[in-house]
């Protein structure tokens, strides 16, 4: 459940370029569509005189009888469609993974929320933000490796810079003056997107023990991504794994209740979170 | 008092811009206009949340077509649904859109909102906001299309997750389960839910 937003900060959106490349016949489908929308014509009369002048006649017939009723409107507004693809996600484990969310949400309710919620209680957010930073700066080397595998080489330079920057000035990666004072932000990058890089596909979705969402190939891409970072190197034997607790409680202490959130409003917070999770996942591969 | 007075302005004002039919603004505009105003509204001390969410919804069924998300979001069984089931589907999903829209908003309702850009192509486009809190800057994005003077919002973007499609494909789970009435119980259910943990 933390995974989806575990590795929050920077993400560029994918939506903008797809529109911008729309094919040509969805454009010409919403010219010949807007002669079937009578009450458009009329608010946007002047204008379609010369996108395409057949449709006022159609106007003058028909333009008037639908107003009172607004709901019956035109419905073909399958221009707007034309930039995205219904995400189908893979999972012929879904009996074991909605037992594995059942078991994450008690987790997270019963156990790993309280005690974020003291700690939140307990400690200032600058306290927070800091230890934070902290753990991250220690991901910026398996960062940098995953940049450069996928040939993001600005990306690789940046998280090089960063963890130069961060870890001196920065008091062993506290402080984050890399972004603060030279706005060299960060950019989420993990093995699992360097192996659908090379064009590993995602896998049956996988709900993970306490991490929450995650698919075989990002499953399998959280092992290096946790081996090669430097929290086992800086904390050994049982101080690790107070580390780890420390990363994701304070971690939960920051995120503003998404969870919560989506446990309210959703009519299935499984399946939300399942397409929520491939399209943030999709999203951070294509860019 | 004076503050108060100020807000209270500056929410007229939002709300006559969005009303008002000025000619070509552009899809920044509008969803600036819209934005402001509902952190103007959130940041009221004076509103209890009964009477928030009340003012909020007005400015969100302006800005938001939820006629166009409720098609979108039902794809090929819009189609299949007779007009009474239609109009029943969009009254559910707008409300259930809205609560979790201004659910979301907020949680940061004190941030600070950037307008980093904008995409427009022909009668479509896309406006970045960006939510700058302390902890992070989550970046929200709009997706609009004109009709008539005005631009429309019929999809948001938060942190790549467009709410469309997430709606889309866990309700075609649901209607692939339970039917379409299924689907719409189950939404009036959460309704139910909601509006009695909000009094």
């Amino acid at each position: 459940m933390s995974m989806t937003r575990k590795i929050l900060p920077v993400i560029l959106l994918c939506i903008a370029p797809l529109a911008l490349a729309a094919p040509p016949e969805s454009r010409r489908d919403f010219i010949e569509n807007i002669g079937e929308v009578p009450e458009e014509q009329q608010q946007a009369a002047p204008e379609q005189q010369q996108v395409a002048p057949p449709v006022l006649e159609d106007m003058e017939t028909q333009g008037t009888d639908e107003q009172a009723e607004p709901w019956m409107e035109d419905d073909d507004l399958s221009f707007l469609d034309d930039d995205e693809e219904i995400l189908e996600v893979y999972d012929p484990w879904e009996t074991y993974n909605r037992g594995m969310f059942w078991f994450n949400d008690k987790a997270y309710f019963w156990v790993m929320k309280p005690v974020a919620r003291g700690w939140r209680w307990l400690a200032p957010e600058p306290l927070r933000l800091g230890v934070r930073n902290f753990f991250s700066n220690l991901r910026a080397p398996i960062r940098f490796i995953n940049a450069a595998l996928q040939g993001k080489f600005r990306v690789a330079g940046d998280e090089i810079t960063r963890f130069a920057v961060n870890s001196t000035l920065g008091i062993g990666g506290l402080y984050d003056p890399a972004k603060a004072h030279w706005d060299i932000e960060m950019q989420i990058e993990d093995t699992g997107q360097t192996l659908a890089h090379y064009g590993v596909g995602p896998g049956p979705y996988l709900v993970l023990p306490f991490l929450g969402p995650s698919n075989v190939r990002d499953g399998i891409g959280l092992l290096p991504d946790i081996y090669y970072s430097l929290v086992p190197q800086v904390f050994e034997n049982r101080y690790y794994w107070i580390a780890i607790s420390t990363d994701i409680i304070n971690f939960l202490s920051i995120d503003k209740d998404t969870y919560e959130g989506i446990k309210r409003d959703a009519l299935d917070p499984y399946l939300f979170l399942r397409d929520a999770y491939s399209q943030y996942r999709l999203n951070l591969i294509l860019h | 008092m004076l503050d108060r007075l100020l807000k209270f302005l500056m929410v007229a004002v939002a709300l006559s811009f969005t009303s008002a039919s000025l000619a070509a603004s552009s899809p920044t505009d509008d969803v600036r206009t819209s934005v402001d105003a509902i952190l103007v509204i959130l940041q009221n001390g004076e509103l209890d949340v009964q009477q928030k969410r009340a003012d909020i919804s007005k400015i969100i069924t302006k800005r938001f077509d939820f006629r166009a998300m409720s098609q979108r979001t039902l794809a090929t069984n819009w189609k299949k649904t007779s007009d009474e089931e239609k109009k029943q589907f969009t009254a559910l999903f707008s409300q259930l859109i809205e609560s979790s829209y201004v659910g979301r908003i907020e949680a940061y309702t004190n941030e600070k909102v950037e307008y980093p850009g904008e995409k427009v192509k022909g009668k479509k486009a896309v406006v970045e906001t960006l939510i700058l809190s302390s902890s992070a800057d989550i970046p929200v994005n709009y997706k609009l299309y004109q009709k008539g003077d005005q631009w429309l919002v019929y999809d948001v973007i938060i942190e790549g997750i467009s709410l469309i499609s997430n709606y889309r494909s866990s309700y075609q789970e649901i209607m692939k389960d339970e039917g379409f009435d299924g689907l719409l119980n189950k939404m009036q259910a959460k309704i139910d839910e909601l509006s009695s943990a909000a009094s």
